[in-house]
């Protein structure tokens, strides 16, 4: 499966790279993923900010029935801070 | 050896193709790199346990480590895929083994959990990305037609090998313990990867061969030189224009999320609705087990038919099959489920180096590759993180399973916004002027390369 006989002259452009250009910017691939970014953070910081007021609300709970009141976590106020569903 | 494979090929009636090409050679060492570089990763779930074991540390901080290697790898992909470009996939994945062998030693000697995420976390992390992104164009560049079948075979080792070296491991790590296991591992891995280095080429010309499905009218593609360098970055920028290059991106983090939800979320859903831990990992084996034919028939069908069809069929049928999952509990709807949604899950990420091929043409693909491979890193950690947080919130897997649903279907829509696979998208890779082969070419003639030169179209 060798070749032979190969010779190697410096090799040329092809001439169909001579001169091309993409005129045209990407915008609709960059602003499918440019949306996609932002649903999918739209998603975690909706989950996220569920998940904090259910923990802050069990905390809530078991402090009123008498367990120990742990301090709640900065990301938990955050993502109730970043959500406006929550 | 070439006699025996000649002798085969006459044996099996092969006119089309041969078994007596170099390529083949290569496409196996792909299959061992994918194998030794991907094995810890898979394995990391036997780990777990002795490091609480010995050191006291919680699970969630050592899964922290597994977060940070895949984050690592992902954010490092384009890295390895430009070095793959720009020094040859051989010098970037031996590198890589150099990585991967301190990564198996410090984390080995590991004694504090910050040790574990710079050992494991960080090098072992940005090892992978050298050892496994720039060889899939490797391989690419191996074939001038037919990458569909170069690309499907590979595939299938990369599926069946973790699965066999994890049971390995599982083993080693109960007879020897986690840090003599590691070590066995990194010493023994590496010696397996410098091994296979030796055979490996990056290009036919520097083997001084012809890609397999050369065709004797064919001209030598330009695979060298200070020219090479700087066309190759003229033609990345042409890469970057393209909206394809963008939404490619998008389209393999989509997949990603879509079937990592499923392959992390299944066994506890399983278990969550009656399965016995066994049969709930049965599922997962099945799914494993089926998803080989389509991974190996997705490269062949998108090089014949044209990827975007092929794609479209497989993103639509992962984000549809889920919804067996709503309903699903006895063991045999599972197990339903696991066979009829393994088809399309296979095919969903091994069409994209046939699609680069389709659109980029000859045009080295490392860089591009790369990025791809981000978003699929990136999907598959998003993944890996929803069945649970869902699980807490909800105490269900239904929205789990509906968001998995959700990013296939979406991803499935935005395929259908790419470019037909027809034309290529970017000029044709400059082709040395005089080259003649005096030999005719086995594995060549199927269709021609039609005006830009992309194998098949849709």
């Amino acid at each position: 499966m060798s070749s032979t006989g190969t010779s190697r002259p410096l090799p040329l452009a092809s001439p169909d790279s001579e001169g091309f250009t993409i005129s045209r910017r990407p915008l609709l691939g960059f602003g499918l993923l440019g949306a996609t970014i932002v649903v999918t953070l739209a998603v975690l910081i909706y989950l996220g900010a569920w998940a904090s007021s259910d923990r802050i609300e069990n905390r809530v709970l078991a402090a009123s029935t008498g367990g120990v009141h742990d301090q709640g976590d900065w990301w938990e106020d955050s993502l109730l801070l970043a959500c406006p569903l929550h | 050896m070439q006699n025996t494979a000649l002798w085969f090929d006459r044996k099996f009636g092969l006119k089309e193709h041969t078994i007596a090409h170099y390529a083949w050679v290569i496409v196996g060492i792909a299959g061992v790199v994918q194998m030794v570089g991907a094995a810890i990763r898979m394995a990391f779930g036997v780990l777990v346990d002795p490091l609480v074991t010995t050191f006291g540390w919680s699970p969630g901080s050592i899964g922290l480590a597994y977060a940070l290697m895949s984050i690592m790898a992902a954010l490092a992909s384009p890295i390895g895929g430009y070095l793959g470009n720009r020094y040859g996939a051989r010098r970037t994945m031996a590198a890589g083994t150099v990585l991967f062998f301190l990564g198996m030693m410090w984390t080995s000697q590991t004694e504090q959990i910050w040790e574990l995420y710079l050992a494991y976390g960080l090098l072992f992390g940005f090892a992978q990305a050298l050892l496994l992104v720039p060889v899939v164009p490797a391989v690419a560049s191996w074939f001038r037609r037919h990458l569909g079948l170069g690309t499907g075979i590979m595939m299938v080792s990369w599926s069946l090998g973790p699965a066999l070296v994890v049971q390995a491991l599982a083993v080693l790590f109960n007879t020897v313990g986690w840090s003599q296991a590691f070590m066995v591992v990194g010493i023994v891995g590496t010696a397996i990867l410098a091994f296979a280095l030796l055979f490996f080429r990056n290009t036919p010309e520097e083997a001084g061969r012809i890609a397999y499905g050369t065709k004797p009218s064919d001209r030598q593609l330009m695979t060298s030189g200070n020219i090479f360098v700087t066309t190759q970055q003229e033609f990345q920028k042409y890469v970057y224009k393209t909206n394809a290059f963008w939404n490619l991106i998008n389209i393999h983090f989509l997949g990603c999320v879509g079937h990592s939800v499923i392959l992390v979320g299944i066994i506890p859903m399983g278990i969550s609705r009656g399965m016995g831990p066994l049969a709930a990992a049965g599922v997962l084996t099945t799914i494993s087990v089926v998803s080989v034919t389509t991974r190996f028939m997705t490269p062949v069908l998108s090089d014949r038919f044209g990827s975007k069809a092929v794609m479209f069929v497989s993103f639509f049928g992962q984000g549809i099959g889920v919804f067996l999952l709503l309903t699903a509990d006895s063991t045999w709807e599972f197990y339903t489920f696991a066979v009829l949604w393994a088809i399309p899950y296979g095919g969903e990420g091994t069409a994209f180096p046939i699609i680069n091929r389709q659109y980029y043409g000859h045009s080295p693909m490392g860089t591009t590759y790369g990025w791809q491979i981000l978003g699929a890193g990136l999907g598959m950690a998003l993944g890996g993180v929803l069945p649970g947080l869902v699980f807490d919130i909800t105490g269900g897997y239904g929205w789990a399973v509906g968001l998995s649903a959700v990013f296939s279907l979406i991803g499935a829509l935005a395929i259908i916004l790419l470019e037909p696979t027809r034309r290529q998208l970017i000029p044709d890779w400059p082709e040395i002027d005089s080259v003649t082969t005096t030999q005719p070419v086995a594995g060549a003639p199927v269709a021609a390369l039609p005006g830009h030169g992309a194998p098949g179209g849709d």
